[in-house]
């Protein structure tokens, strides 16, 4: 094969390898950070929204609307506080409600959050925040809840899978499975001593009825399972307690202290084909007088965290920006402390009839080419990256965030290293065209 | 029409940027297709600056260089480049090879800025390669013998086929037999492509090898100023 131009950058490259692997990996680095937290930014705020869906309102015993929001919608943790029946009973009487629906959480299946709830979770609610439950038939709508396979749970003792949850456990229709008293946070945040040997509440098999269409919120990673049956096997326990010969428990069983909840779903009543209403602020604001409550406006609880964040955003963005700077700055530095060792070839290459021109761009291209690969790198390093950090806001705060890379921003961006590395190749390659020819062919010494 | 000499120099003057004497003053050499001249002088007289002018690396302060009938320093820029690398081969007495690269890679670089397909390219390397004794192409030119280091110098100034080889005190790093081998490779290659040879030495023994033997001193013109050489030049 003949010589070519990028014969001699690759062994230029290639012989100063422990410099070239290193700038490379410095370019990596620095698209890799970059990546990511733009990647990161934009998944992570389209999965807080997705989240909060088409509710107006989350009504909890939480310390603040965005701790009520964090545990009732993102399963952070699961609500300590309940509420009991007879203040159910009274918040449902409070608003002229498109849907109210009760949420337990507390239970459990390895390691999944398991929301207990009414039917109405599955016809009224939607992780779509433009799905509007009352909208007329003929009316241009957001999407309900699709059933991958199944339907949704209609009698006690059936559970439904998100798709991720699904996916993770393996679960088939059909399947029977029971639950564990508590969380995985709930038990490390409480220290429980049952940390490793947790309750399981095995006197009841749930059958697995429907899997849902991953939705992209965090609900895909959640079990849901019937209220009525949550409220047997807690009074289950409670009446073993007390009777530890108690054989089963039904609904006939259950007394107004098992009744409890820990979150409730609101949405106000809207006219077709608007998902907003008029009275939303007064029934806030009508709710907001009762001290023993939290209420949440999901949506801008999520636009604030994100407001506080997107500072930290820029500024991070901002140093990944720095970073990449200073990825250019180590190439010229590669390249120019290379410059001494390699006078005497750009000379030999000279004699031969390599134009300066052709030296310059030689030189020019070798800090290309590092860019692109160190580019290339960051691509791979941030798919890699941003799976790994999407994984861990998963588990640690079941944030659902599945990074999505605009192929026209990873393009800008390696483009961007490219000519940034182009552009810290320009003093190399200035050194290099103005390599004096007749002096480096001097015998060394 | 008879061809044009492999190389004219006329009225030649070089000095270096700040200096007020010349460091080359050749008032005329011409050198005949395939002849082979040895120019002589002291260490430091301006041989290798001679050489120099005349592959087109430095201006001269006046006169003109012409080889192979094109006027070297009329050519601007990367024109001159292309020439040197088609119509000009060097060796040098470091032999200058391209470090990392193999035998055949040095060979190859030397057609990459020439008009020679690029097809032609390998087996042309390989078998110029062979002609002067070299059997491992591939091998890296740091792990080869000085001797085998100096033939792969001599098949890269021959690459091209170009119409005059400089080479710039070819022996000096060689030892006696060495010395008389390599020069025996250089002549009789220029020979073999039919290209001029202009050799500097400051080696009498090599006078016995060439038909034609010039002093520096000789080359300029008694009316004109004596070159002065920089000490320890």
């Amino acid at each position: 094969m003949a010589m070519t131009d990028f014969t001699i950058i690759r062994r230029s490259m290639t012989s100063r390898m422990f410099s070239t692997v290193t700038t490379i990996v410095t370019v990596a680095v620095a698209v890799t950070l970059m990546l990511t937290l733009l990647s990161m930014r934009d998944s992570g705020r389209r999965a807080f929204e997705r989240g909060t869906g088409n509710m107006h309102m989350l009504i909890s015993r939480d310390a603040s609307p965005l701790v009520s929001v964090l545990n009732g919608i993102f399963y952070a943790d699961p609500p300590a506080r309940p509420i009991d029946q007879a203040k159910l009973e009274e918040l449902g009487d409070a608003f002229p409600a498109s849907f109210f629906i009760p949420t337990q959480q507390g239970d459990s299946y390895l390691g999944l959050p398991v929301l207990a709830t009414v039917p109405e979770f599955f016809t009224r609610f939607s992780p779509d925040p433009n799905f509007n439950p009352d909208a007329r038939p003929d009316e241009p709508n957001g999407s309900p809840w699709v059933f991958a396979e199944g339907r949704a749970f209609e009698r006690s003792f059936e559970v439904v899978f998100g798709a991720r949850a699904a996916r993770e456990t393996s679960i088939q229709l059909g399947d029977r499975i029971v639950l564990t008293h508590g969380t995985d946070v709930s038990r490390k945040a409480a220290d429980r001593a049952d940390l490793f040997e947790p309750h399981v509440h095995e006197e009841y098999e749930y059958e697995v009825v429907g899997i849902l269409e991953p939705t992209g919120s965090a609900h895909d990673r959640a079990v849901f399972s019937d209220l009525t049956s949550s409220w047997i096997i807690h009074a289950h326990d409670r009446r073993k307690l007390e009777d530890p010969d108690v054989a089963a428990t039904t609904e006939a069983d259950l007394i107004p202290a098992d009744r409890l909840v820990t979150g409730i779903y609101g949405r106000v009543a809207t006219r077709p084909g608007s998902n907003v209403s008029a009275v939303i602020p007064s029934v806030l604001s009508g709710l907001r007088t009762d001290p023993t409550i939290t209420v949440a406006q999901p949506k801008e609880e999520i636009d604030s965290l994100f407001n506080i964040v997107s500072n930290i955003d820029q500024i991070l963005i901002a140093m990944a920006a720095a970073v990449l700077v200073s990825s250019g700055i180590a190439i010229m530095l590669a390249l120019y402390n290379s410059m001494e060792q390699r006078k005497r070839q750009v000379a030999v290459l000279r004699v031969l009839g390599c134009s300066r021109g052709r030296v310059f761009g030689l030189v020019l291209t070798e800090s290309a080419v590092i860019g692109l690969l160190g580019g290339a790198a960051g691509v791979l390093g941030a798919l890699i990256g941003s799976q790994t950090v999407a994984g861990a806001l998963r588990a640690r705060i079941g944030l659902v965030v599945d990074p999505v890379f605009e192929p026209r921003l990873m393009l800008a961006i390696v483009l961007g290293t490219v000519l940034l590395a182009a552009l810290a190749g320009l003093v190399p390659s200035v050194l290099a065209y103005r390599t004096p020819v007749a002096k480096n062919l001097r015998p060394i010494g | 029409m008879t061809a044009p000499p492999a190389l004219e120099v006329v009225n030649l003057r070089f000095r270096y940027p700040g200096s007020t004497e010349d460091v080359v003053h050749v008032s005329s050499l011409r050198v005949d297709a395939a002849e082979a001249v040895l120019l002589t002088g002291a260490s430091g007289s301006g041989k290798s600056t001679l050489l120099q002018l005349i592959a087109g690396l430095m201006d001269p302060a006046a006169g003109t260089i012409r080889v192979a009938g094109r006027e070297v320093h009329a050519l601007g820029g990367a024109k001159r480049d292309l020439f040197r690398g088609s119509s000009i081969g060097m060796v040098f007495q470091t032999f200058n090879l391209l470090q990392g690269f193999s035998a055949a890679e040095n060979v190859m670089a030397a057609l990459m800025f020439s008009e020679v397909p690029k097809r032609e390219h390998r087996g042309r390397a390989v078998e110029l390669l062979k002609t002067v004794g070299i059997e491992t192409p591939d091998r890296e030119v740091t792990r080869l013998s000085i001797g085998q280091q100096q033939r792969v110098a001599v098949a890269r100034a021959a690459a091209t086929s170009p119409a005059i080889v400089l080479a710039d005190e070819p022996t000096a790093s060689l030892d006696p037999d060495s010395g008389d081998a390599a020069m025996d490779l250089i002549q009789s290659t220029c020979a073999s492509i039919g290209a001029a040879l202009v050799c500097t030495s400051h080696d009498p023994a090599m006078r016995s090898r060439f038909q034609r033997v010039e002093s520096l001193d000789r080359l300029s013109a008694p009316s004109q100023q004596q070159p002065t050489e920089p000490a320890g030049a």
